[in-house]
């Protein structure tokens, strides 16, 4: 029975499997046979590709440049395409921002920092089918090297910066290859604010901006910001130098903390630990004492507040100012007021391109000043306020809703958006201020404001020994922490003031930008470590 | 030493007949006539001739004393008003030719316990002349803490623009200490601005208004409501004829000024006022003041002699 059975079984198997490999096999010959087709299909198309392909030689992939050879091939910038090179053949290298595909034509927009230009790659006797699809395919951000023939058009291109010319491809080569997923867009990443939420269209925000900052700092609304800032630090300098101050460079892994002590960085030093300095303000006031007369430095500031608003950074860049005077701290405030109107002056008369193209992104009323700088006291200021409903007491600080509603006051009868505010009462400002000699209630200190936020404080320095270790007891002031601070003092000390901005507030302020990071290429606060 | 005195014989003066018969000889008893040639040949210098020398001295100097007195006496003949003291004729300021009272809270608000400072925003094309002046005789009213300043939307000014308000005073570091202060602004605006308590008050334009503004500071706007409408009427004309008006135009008040000059010294009458300062400055911008009728000649170089308007002329071009 058995036997019987399992020869039966066995056949009926045999038939089965017979059946099932009957089928396989069907579909592989199916498989295969589509197979055979596809190949001779891309067979096929490739002998067409490689018939038709007359342009091989002018387009492609360049191997990664590891300075294989020096060629003497001289680039043309984006910026330089202007009607005057019509008809020449000249190479560009730029990135593609955006490419298009139409038929037979693909028409490119290449950007170099600020600049942008047309550029069209048009089946005809330069250009294949193959090398368009070619060009058509390459990722955005992608570096490329075109040679090209600058034509002349009848009709202005909006869109781009070069408006007046186009460039004709007849080879394209890409440098380096950008991935095909952008983070972000840079065209969404320029686009206004308000024209983002009208038409639905996308606008990135702030955190990812950050997050790829590389991306963001490509886009020509930063690259004008920060061409700008470097203006401000080198017309700071220029005409500073020009004064006849000194530039120093201060440390800033310091021993103890100058200036009350709790917002500093505490970083472990060897054995022990040490602070990062909140303000080079120790080591400016000895460079006076040293007889330097007139210093200044450039360098970071690190503060650590807890503070997460639109206009506070745990570190920034300090432009800081020292002087000794003659007579009168108002020397020096004229000093510091004649520095910030010759760095308005400049940044007015020699960055207005770059002005104007923030202002397409993010638009704001132009900076206005006055020269001599308006200086008011304190008791003007606290009148004004008070004319406009505002209670508050003589020798009351002033709140940053207050000084911002002065800075419209201020700014609605004399029509200037930078201004100094003198004679601050003693009572809110550091142990090192020098009191009014007048009226002890009052101290020789000022504030500068632009578009009503503060950029700077300063102050006549105490410089009598005696008289600091008065002050700082006053103040409840640990003396021994500030040993070495008051014995500077000892040994014959001249009259001095100062004070110090930040140069990404001056930037953000002077372009009515809203938030400080936008003017800090790498920001760093309370919730930000990298990039 | 008492002696005795013995009366004169004979008196000096009588008269003697002289006989016609006999020579004459000079009079020895004249003063060192003889002596002083005796002197030139000895190689002395003469007394005599020294005491001449210090009469005609004496003489020149009361001569050149006189010569001062009246062209003193001149001036305030041709310049009824003005206070110059004939023997002292420096180049300072006229005393105040207003001697009203104001009240500057009343007029500008209570003071508050900071400087009072007016704003000014003024196109550096067309300086306002006449405001230059008001602001002369506020200084010699209060203490005023005067600026200038330069606007950003100016590139550049020439630099008598930029002093145009005197040189700095010594205490305006303080600026507490002043009763008021004049903040001139050289600015891109179309018309004259001037700005105050920007909550109570609106912005004032326009020159002629500012001016109006200002010399009621002074306290000397005129009470009679008759003369107080000449007064605008006087500014108005000025304004919009004379300084914004055609040739004929101005011809035609240079015409009716010369005319109303004839009857008075001032426009208004007896007083200077500032129809009078409105007027001449609307004169002098306009250039061509040697072409003017004989009373606005007369009449401009009296305000130039109250030395009000010293400001003024560097100005013009």
């Amino acid at each position: 029975m058995t036997k019987e059975n399992v020869q039966g079984a066995g056949e009926e198997e045999q038939q089965a499997q017979s059946k099932k490999a009957l089928k396989k096999q069907q579909k592989e010959a199916e498989k295969a046979a589509k197979k055979a087709e596809k190949q001779a299909k891309l067979a096929t198309e490739q002998q067409e590709a490689d018939e038709d392909d007359f342009a091989k030689d002018r387009y492609g992939i360049c191997p990664m440049v590891q300075s294989q050879q020096k060629l003497d091939r001289a680039l043309v910038r984006v910026q330089d395409l202007t009607p005057e090179k019509a008809e020449q053949q000249i190479w560009v290298r730029a990135r593609i921002h955006t490419s298009r595909a139409k038929g037979k034509q693909c028409f490119l927009v290449l950007r170099h920092q600020q600049s942008t230009v047309q550029a069209l790659i048009a089946v005809g006797d330069r250009a294949s089918k193959q090398m368009v699809k070619f060009a058509a395919n390459l990722t955005k951000e992608s570096i490329i090297d075109v040679e090209a023939v600058v034509k002349k058009v009848e009709q202005k291109i909006e869109s781009c910066s070069q408006q007046d010319v186009e460039l004709h491809v007849e080879r394209i080569f890409v440098i380096s290859q950008s991935e095909a997923r952008l983070p972000l867009q840079l065209e969404d990443a320029v686009r206004p604010e308000g024209e983002g939420d009208e038409e639905g269209r996308a606008t990135v925000n702030q955190d990812t901006r950050l997050d790829n900052r590389v991306i963001d700092l490509r886009t020509t609304t930063s690259q004008a910001i920060f061409r700008l800032q470097s203006g401000v630090c080198q017309l700071f300098r220029d005409t500073l130098i020009n004064k006849g101050f000194v530039e120093i460079q201060t440390p800033k892994i310091i021993s103890a903390a100058s200036e009350g002590g709790a917002n500093v960085f505490t970083v472990s030093y060897f054995k022990t630990s040490a602070y990062l300095a909140q303000s080079p303000q120790l080591y400016k006031q000895m460079c006076i004492c040293a007889d330097f007369d007139k210093v200044f430095c450039v360098g970071p500031v690190f503060r650590a507040e807890d503070s997460n608003t639109h206009r506070h950074l745990t570190e920034f860049v300090g432009l800081d100012i020292e002087m000794a005077f003659n007579y009168h701290y108002h020397e020096v405030i004229d000093s510091i007021t004649d520095t910030m109107v010759q760095i308005f002056k400049g940044l007015r008369d020699r960055f207005q391109t770059e002005i104007q193209t923030v202002n397409k992104q993010y638009p704001s009323e132009p900076f206005k000043f006055l020269e001599p700088t308006l200086r008011l006291e304190y008791k003007e200021g606290v009148a004004m306020l008070r004319a406009a409903g505002v209670e508050m007491g003589d020798e009351e600080d002033l709140s940053t809703p207050n000084e911002k509603l002065l800075g419209r006051l201020v700014k609605e009868k004399y029509d200037t958006d930078f201004y100094v505010l003198d004679k601050y009462p003693l009572a809110v400002r550091p142990f090192y201020t020098m009191p009014d000699p007048n009226n002890p209630k009052y101290s020789n200190s000022y504030d500068m404001f632009m578009r009503g936020e503060e950029i700077l404080s300063g102050a006549q320095r105490v410089h009598d020994a005696q008289l600091l270790t008065e002050r700082a007891m006053h103040h409840g002031i640990d003396l021994e922490k500030i040993k070495a601070y008051i014995d500077s003092f000892r040994y014959g000390a001249p009259p001095h003031a100062g004070g110090g901005i930040g140069l990404e507030r001056v930037t953000m302020l002077y372009l009515g930008l809203h938030n400080v990071r936008q003017t800090s290429m790498f920001p760093r606060d309370p919730k930000r470590l990298t990039p | 030493m008492p002696m005795y005195q013995v009366k004169p014989v004979s008196p000096g003066d009588i008269k003697i007949d002289l006989p016609t018969c006999m020579y004459k000889l000079p009079n020895i008893h004249a003063q060192g006539m003889n002596c002083s040639e005796h002197a030139l040949q000895n190689g002395e210098v003469d007394p005599a001739l020294k005491a001449l020398e210090d009469r005609q001295d004496e003489v020149l100097r009361r001569l050149y004393e006189l010569k001062t007195m009246v062209d003193g006496l001149t001036k305030t003949v041709s310049t009824p008003d003005a206070d110059l003291d004939a023997t002292t004729l420096s180049h300072a300021p006229a005393e105040s030719v207003f001697r009203g009272t104001a009240d500057l809270d009343s007029l500008l608000g209570k003071d508050l316990g900071a400087l009072r400072d007016i704003v000014i925003n003024a196109n550096p094309a067309r300086p306002p002349l006449s405001l230059l002046v008001l602001h002369g005789l506020l200084c010699q009213r209060y203490q005023v803490l005067s600026s200038v300043h330069l606007h950003s939307s100016v590139s550049a000014v020439p630099s008598p623009l930029m002093s145009c308000l005197g040189p700095r005073h010594i205490d305006s570091y303080a600026r507490h200490r002043f009763q008021l202060g004049f903040t001139l602004i050289w600015k891109d605006v179309s018309k004259l601005q001037m700005k105050f308590s920007t909550q109570n008050m609106c912005p004032i334009e326009g020159e002629a208004n500012v001016a109006r503004f200002l010399f009621r500071l002074l306290g000397a706007e005129p009470q009679d409501p008759v003369a107080a409408t000449q007064m605008d009427s006087w500014i108005d004309t000025a304004v919009f004829q004379l300084a914004e008006g055609g040739n004929k135009e101005r011809a035609a008040v240079l015409r009716s000024l010369n005319g109303a000059l004839g009857r008075s010294p001032w426009l208004l009458g007896q007083e200077f006022s500032l129809a009078d300062v409105v007027c001449a400055c609307c004169v002098l911008q306009a250039g061509q003041t040697a072409s003017a009728p004989a009373n606005v000649q007369r009449w401009l170089k009296s305000c130039q002699n109250l030395g009000h308007f010293d400001c003024v002329y560097p100005l013009l071009q």
